[in-house]
């Protein structure tokens, strides 16, 4: 039995109603407890901040598309080198970094579960490998249907029910955690050497609307009663004007789950912009923002950009090729069988650039327009925005004024005239940066009820003390000490364990694996449907018994049951 | 001053040898140097015999001699600044990375990424070159950006990889993809090699051979007189909207 006291802890705990108020935290076998025996270890937080370890909803730190990240960009491996020390292994690469080296660096600021954004099913295998190279977060993997052709073929046939049950049979055999849609139908669609512009352009061959594909899955999502909602990166990513398709796409969206959101967009920013071509470029914040607080089935990230070097990857293969077009630099184009694809391009994002400038306007906007922290949470959709490292500045921008004016100063000076930035008075406070950095991660992926994002009795012992005293630190003026609060915990604990002090992770830890496994009807079990099979058989280059991704992948499996509605 | 460091024949077997410290400027305060061996840190004196030789008050006034079996000896004169490094035998790896300053000279023969990434100064090889000479680093958008390289021998692969700006000369034949990715500066190969300046961006490259393998995508302009030759200028590389020059004396397509 090993006990743990946090005394004296200053805890923003937002889904526990808590804010700022100074209490002792007791931790027993990896768990929070009511209290601990006097035998118990005690860690004096001395009135520092301290809140849910933090949850990143949205980024891309394992998998195929990473690694090829690093695989064809060696020059970043330059960046972001640290020797072996204590209990930490070697590290280097800076957006696209090892596994360790994310690992540490997530954990020093406080973060202690992940999702990565974006698992093709087919190659699921070498993200679960990762995720045990993960050690000191929690993980779980949104898995890409943006394409499947089972999918597709049953949306076709109006068999919502059909789609469900592929969903579950896929979403049990590779392990994954909820339902990922990029760029739906656009990717398919990519194989033919083409996309779709928005909702209303049919995908080639299977002549279903990237509208049907949302609607179905957002449905077929709710019957199987995952815990996270449909994760959406929208059509026509990155196009001057697609800010109409992504209202359009958010009109899409009944409200179907009393819990949670029923459609989770990601990396909104890359959204909301208007125009009619890149000379009069400017920001939509306003409408998306506008329309996300009426609707409070929609929750978005904010996949802020900050200026500097990093490699954006995404399955929307189409979107990473007109990108290549205007970079022409190294580009890189996969395509996975029956499923998805995917892209990489290194990009520079330069504040002497009048379209990176807006880009980064715009990120910020969503979040100070957004009235409620739940609806818009903090992301870069690293490191296609940005490497996470960069959090801690979002924070700063994001709690002052002053800092955002100082920094728009610097901007392109047109950016002034095409973005509302400017004139947004609105200062975050610290209980509004914990709901966007936990509480509402945790509410948003539906993990609050296995423990995740608060410190209620019973819950997950996952805590970040920040070197941070919210009474005497004023965030509007000393945004620096806001940035340097935030990027180095004084305690990360993860599962009862102080894993990372000052800027150093002292254990190795061992990662656990969150993942779903709805329980369907016989009858809409896929793994005997002779259609099914007969396609898998036909088309995949893999046997169907060899796809399943093995127990032995996860170090500590959390499996999810749910009950279908079939 | 005049510092001489003669290589201490190699026990054990063939593990080369890491000596960034041996840079002109460091044997201003003595020689109380290291390099590593694998993962083993070794005093100066213990690869070397090392004997000093006046003194001196700057970088530039001192020039350091290598002799010996030098060529498993790593990443000499990287950032070299000011001084001279003369290097009697061979020379491994890596010579001369980051070079801002200063003259390097080798009487032998050069291993892999001679001169990579510098920036300034002069090197000098009086043998051949291996790969990646004057180039960038894997990955990289810009190799050499500025000072002389000279070789008198041959050339490996990937000679002036993402050059961008300065000028490199050999006088023997390059390898293959001299010159690959050029932004800008010179490429003068006095010899033959094949597939020069693929993917070129800007600056010129100059083949006083035969160009095996012409990359196809260079728009034939005509023949210009220079020094002395008649050459047949091209420019591209088309395929990456490039604006370089391209001269050869002579160049055979692939089949």
């Amino acid at each position: 039995m090993t006990e743990l006291l946090v005394k004296n802890a200053c805890v923003i705990d937002p889904l526990r109603g808590i804010n700022g108020e100074v209490m002792d935290i007791a931790i027993r076998n990896g768990k929070i407890v009511e209290e601990v025996s006097d035998a118990a270890e005690v860690v004096d937080a001395r009135g520092m901040l301290t809140m849910p370890g933090g949850i990143d909803s949205h980024t891309h730190i394992c998998g195929t598309k990473v690694n090829f990240g690093r695989y064809m960009s060696p020059e970043d491996m330059r960046a972001g080198r640290t020797p072996r020390q204590g209990a930490m292994h070697a590290t280097s690469g800076y957006s696209v970094p090892t596994t360790y080296g994310n690992s540490y660096r997530y954990s020093v600021m406080g973060y202690t579960t992940l999702l990565e954004g974006a698992m093709a099913p087919l190659e699921a295998r070498h993200t679960h490998e990762e995720f045990s190279y993960t050690p000191l977060q929690d993980t779980m993997a949104n898995t890409l249907f943006d394409g499947n052709w089972g999918i597709l073929e049953a949306i076709r046939d109006g068999d919502t029910k059909r789609v469900a049950a592929i969903i579950a049979w896929t979403l049990s055999a590779v392990k994954g955690f909820g339902v990922k849609l990029t760029n739906p139908g656009g990717t398919e669609a990519w194989q033919w050497g083409k996309n779709v512009t928005c909702i209303r352009d049919p995908v080639p061959y299977f002549e279903v609307t990237p509208a049907e594909i949302i609607r179905s899955v957002v449905e077929a999502n709710e019957l199987l009663h995952l815990p996270h909602s449909v994760h959406l990166h929208c059509n026509n990513l990155g196009t001057p004007g697609n800010y109409t398709c992504t209202l359009g796409s958010f009109g899409l969206i009944p409200d179907l789950n009393k819990k949670r959101q029923t459609l989770y967009a990601t990396h909104v920013q890359f959204h909301a912009y208007g125009g009619s071509g890149w000379k009069d470029f400017c920001s939509k914040s306003e409408p998306i923002a506008n329309y996300v607080n009426m609707r409070p089935q929609i929750v978005i990230d904010m996949g802020q950009v900050m200026f500097g070097r990093t490699t954006t990857m995404t399955a929307d293969g189409p979107m990473e090729f007109n990108l290549y077009r205007l970079h022409h630099d190294k580009w890189s184009n996969h395509d996975v069988e029956l499923e998805t694809g995917s892209g990489i391009i290194p990009v520079i994002y330069r504040r002497k650039n009048l379209v990176n400038s807006i880009m980064w306007a715009i990120g910020l906007e969503l979040a100070l327009l957004t009235k409620s922290p739940w609806q818009c949470l903090l992301t870069t959709d690293n490191p296609n925005g940005a490497p996470f490292v960069k959090y801690p500045e979002i924070i700063a921008l994001l709690m002052s004024k002053r800092y955002r004016d100082a920094e728009f100063a610097t901007v392109h000076p047109d950016t002034e005239s095409r973005v509302p930035l400017p004139a947004i008075e609105r200062e975050l406070d610290w209980h509004e940066i914990a709901v966007m950095t936990r509480a509402g991660g945790a509410r948003a992926l539906g993990i609050q009820d296995l423990g995740k994002g608060h410190l209620a009795p019973g819950a997950d012992a996952d805590v970040a003390i920040y070197p941070l005293r919210i009474d005497e630190v004023d965030p509007a003026a000393e945004y620096q000490k806001v940035i340097d609060g935030f990027s180095q915990t004084e305690y990360t604990i993860k599962r009862g364990r102080v894993v990372a002090r000052r800027g150093e992770c002292l254990v190795h830890g061992s990662n656990a694996t969150f993942w779903v496994r709805p329980k369907v009807p016989e009858n809409y079990d896929m793994g005997k449907d002779p259609d099914f099979i007969e396609k898998f058989d036909r088309y995949y280059t893999v046997r169907m018994r060899n796809y399943p991704v093995q127990d032995e992948y996860l170090t500590r499996s959390r499996c999810i049951e749910t009950e279908a509605d079939l | 001053m005049k510092v001489t460091l003669a290589m201490k024949p190699m026990t054990k077997g063939f593990i080369p040898i890491e000596a960034e410290s041996i840079v002109p400027k460091n044997f201003l305060s003595g020689t109380d140097l290291s390099v590593w061996r694998g993962n083993r840190e070794l005093r100066l004196d213990e690869a070397f015999s090392v004997s000093v030789e006046g003194s001196a008050d700057r970088a530039e006034d001192v020039e350091v001699v290598l002799s010996g079996d030098t060529c498993r000896l790593k990443r000499v004169g990287e950032y070299m600044d000011a001084g001279r490094i003369t290097v009697l035998g061979g020379i491994g790896m890596h010579c001369g990375n980051f070079m801002s300053g200063g003259t390097i000279e080798v009487h032998g023969n050069a291993d892999g990424w001679l001169g990579r990434e510098m920036a300034g100064g002069t090197i000098v090889c009086r043998g051949d070159v291996a790969d990646y000479c004057a180039s960038g680093y894997r990955g990289g958008r810009k190799g050499m950006k500025g000072g002389t390289v000279e070789v008198f021998g041959r050339a490996g692969d990937f000679l002036a990889e993402s050059l961008a700006g300065g000028t490199v000369v050999v006088h023997g034949d390059a390898g293959d993809m001299a010159g690959a990715e050029i932004h800008s500066g010179t490429l003068v190969v006095h010899g033959n090699c094949s597939r020069p300046a693929a993917n070129m961006k800007g600056g010129s490259c100059y083949v006083y051979g035969t160009a095996r393998g012409m990359i196809p995508t260079f728009r034939k302009v005509g023949t210009v007189q220079h020094e002395g030759r008649t050459l047949i200028q091209f420019t591209g590389d088309l395929a990456n909207r490039g604006k370089g020059n391209l001269f050869v004396k002579d160049y055979e397509y692939l089949d």
